[in-house]
């Protein structure tokens, strides 16, 4: 595309910065809300100054107990990354490098567990927890959304692997390397990149996830997703304290994605070959 | 020698996808199976006693109940409606952003944001600013007298439509994503020959872009569809069905039956149906890329 007139860039350049201003004032408003005082969030007609403070926050941890709602969603979001990582990063490897002429249907098996609706296999799961004892807990939740996300790691890295030549795994064999060896320490450094992108994407999913988790767990294992959801039904909770809590709901995770938007965006793309 | 090379390389292979084919077997496809087991039958967690095998009545009623029935048809609208909208916009900003500069990039960062940030709070935050007494929105809307008075989301005629706003919202800047993703990878020799040829821009791009972007299209749509399909959060969130069932979805009605009121008979037959639409959406869809692909490649 070569020969563009300035005045043109110009033009796409307003255009798109202008859509994506509107895209991001839902996120601007949402924020703004948690430094406003409760009476000038919400008043008829709406204003659009205010007195910036803190309250809402002070609000916030006095009413919840923050520091053990994010750790609930880290533990479950980083329990499940780690796993899906562990059971999917080989399962896309085998899959990639077998002859069999399986290979190519069970991969196609694992991107149709992404098809499921999380209802048909919840509520069996459901059961299934209640009758082992893990019902409540983060387990519960881990061990489902590691099915769900190892299901999705092993699809990706099946396609990351297989676009990589064998050459230097079966160079390093006839070297006389171990089969482990030449995988951990010839293929997995060269799929880094793949392995950041599904690792960034089990993060946001299990993060952002709520359905989950609020049938799963209980009140002292419940993530921040959940706790927003049930303190929005509490008559005396301020839309200011809301927007304060949902606060460490989205900056981390929005932060993740600016700064590894490389990885977002390969992962993105890469999850519809 | 190199047979008993292959047979261990084999061996390796199978036993490092062994745990997890293993995995999503015992924790997805087990309980998948339970769940179609539980659907022939009369089954309520608390009234276990009056448990009772009853064929495919669950799957009747499904089809002949007016609040299932309506369930089915507000999945599909919005399904379409918002899958459609979210093509259309996400393709003229993939089109917008195609040029290759660092402004474009750092443009695509922050409109990724909507995709990104938790769905609940998402619903959320729609459901405050589209509210007809303070809401940011709604209320300048009821104050021009554009709009119900009861609110957007609160209004059976508008209710689902707004739910589509809000899911062209938060997935656009994902659809453009995946689309630039295509219109990138286009081969540059034909597109310049469009240019050579003094083609003006619709017509390179109805008979350049579009036909070489439809496998890309279709992948996308695909992808979007059976996310759109099965939507959750924002709706739970926002109207949790109503006002009546007028935003009533599949996956909704499931998890009410299922995990509230514990009707697991029936709400497993509603997961299981939905589960069966989105294989045939999918199906489908990917048939047509299939066509698409030989059309394009067979010129």
């Amino acid at each position: 595309m070569a020969r563009v007139s300035t005045r043109r860039v110009v033009f796409e350049r307003v255009t798109i910065l202008l859509i994506t201003i509107l895209f991001l004032l839902p996120v601007f408003w949402l924020i703004s809300t948690a430094y406003k005082p409760s009476n000038q969030i919400f008043s008829a007609p709406p204003r659009l100054t205010f007195e910036p403070t803190f309250d809402q926050f002070r609000q916030a941890f006095a009413i919840f107990d923050v520091v053990s709602l994010v750790r609930s969603s880290l533990v479950i979001s980083i329990g499940t990354t780690v796993l899906s990582l562990l059971l999917g990063v080989p399962a896309g490897y085998a899959l990639a490098r077998s002859k069999s002429r399986f290979a190519p249907g069970f991969a196609y098996f694992f991107l149709a567990i992404r098809m499921i609706p999380a209802i048909a296999a919840l509520i069996p799961f459901y059961l299934l927890m209640r009758d082992i004892g893990l019902l409540g807990t983060w387990w519960a939740v881990i061990v489902f959304n590691t099915m769900l996300n190892c299901a999705f790691v092993t699809w990706m890295m099946f396609s990351y692997f297989k676009a990589l030549p064998p050459d230097m795994e079966e160079a390093a064999l006839t070297d006389g390397c171990t089969q482990m060896g030449a995988f951990l320490k010839v293929a997995v450094p060269t799929v880094r990149s793949g392995m950041i992108a599904c690792a960034l994407f089990c993060m946001m999913f299990s993060w952002n996830d709520f359905l989950h988790p609020m049938f799963l767990t209980t009140l002292d294992a419940k993530p921040i997703s959940v706790a927003l959801l049930t303190a929005y039904g509490t008559k005396d909770i301020t839309w200011g304290t809301l927007g304060a809590l949902a606060h460490f709901s989205t900056i981390p995770i929005v932060l993740m994605a600016l700064f590894m938007n490389r990885y977002f965006v390969q992962g993105a793309t890469n999850g519809v070959q | 020698m190199h047979y008993s090379f292959a047979n261990r390389r084999r061996l390796f292979l199978f036993l490092m996808a062994t745990p997890a084919v293993l995995y999503v077997a015992a924790v997805g496809l087990w309980p998948l199976a339970q769940g179609i087991g539980y659907s022939f039958y009369k089954y309520n967690l608390l009234r276990p006693a009056r448990t009772q095998f009853v064929g495919l009545q669950n799957y009747i009623d499904i089809f002949s109940d007016a609040t299932t029935r309506k369930a089915i048809l507000n999945t599909f609208q919005f399904t379409f409606f918002s899958v459609g909208l979210q093509l259309v916009l996400g393709f003229a900003l993939a089109l917008l952003l195609w040029r290759d500069s660092r402004f474009n990039r750092a443009v695509l960062a922050f409109l990724l944001i909507p995709s990104t940030i938790t769905p609940l709070v998402v619903g959320l935050i729609f459901k405050a600013m589209l509210g007809a007494d303070y809401g940011i929105i709604g209320y300048f809307l009821s104050d021009a007298g554009i709009g119900p008075r009861s609110g957007l989301l609160t209004d059976a005629g508008t209710a689902l439509w707004m739910l589509i706003l809000i899911d062209c919202w938060e997935w656009t800047p994902l659809m453009t994503l995946i689309l630039l993703a295509g219109l990138k990878s286009l081969p540059g020799d034909v597109l310049e020959a469009g240019q050579v040829d003094g083609a003006t821009a619709w017509q390179r791009f109805r008979l350049l872009i579009l036909p070489l972007m439809l496998p890309s299209v279709f992948l996308a749509l695909t992808l979007r569809t059976m996310d759109a399909f099965r939507v959750f959060d924002s709706v739970f969130v926002t109207t949790g069905g109503g006002p009546d069932d007028a935003t009533n979805t599949l996956m909704l009605l499931g998890v009410k039956e299922g995990l509230q009121f514990f009707n697991v008979g029936f709400a497993s037959a509603v997961g299981n149906v939905t589960l069966l639409f989105i294989a045939l959406i999918a199906t489908m869809l990917l048939l047509v890329v299939r066509r698409a692909d030989v059309r394009i490649n067979g010129k």
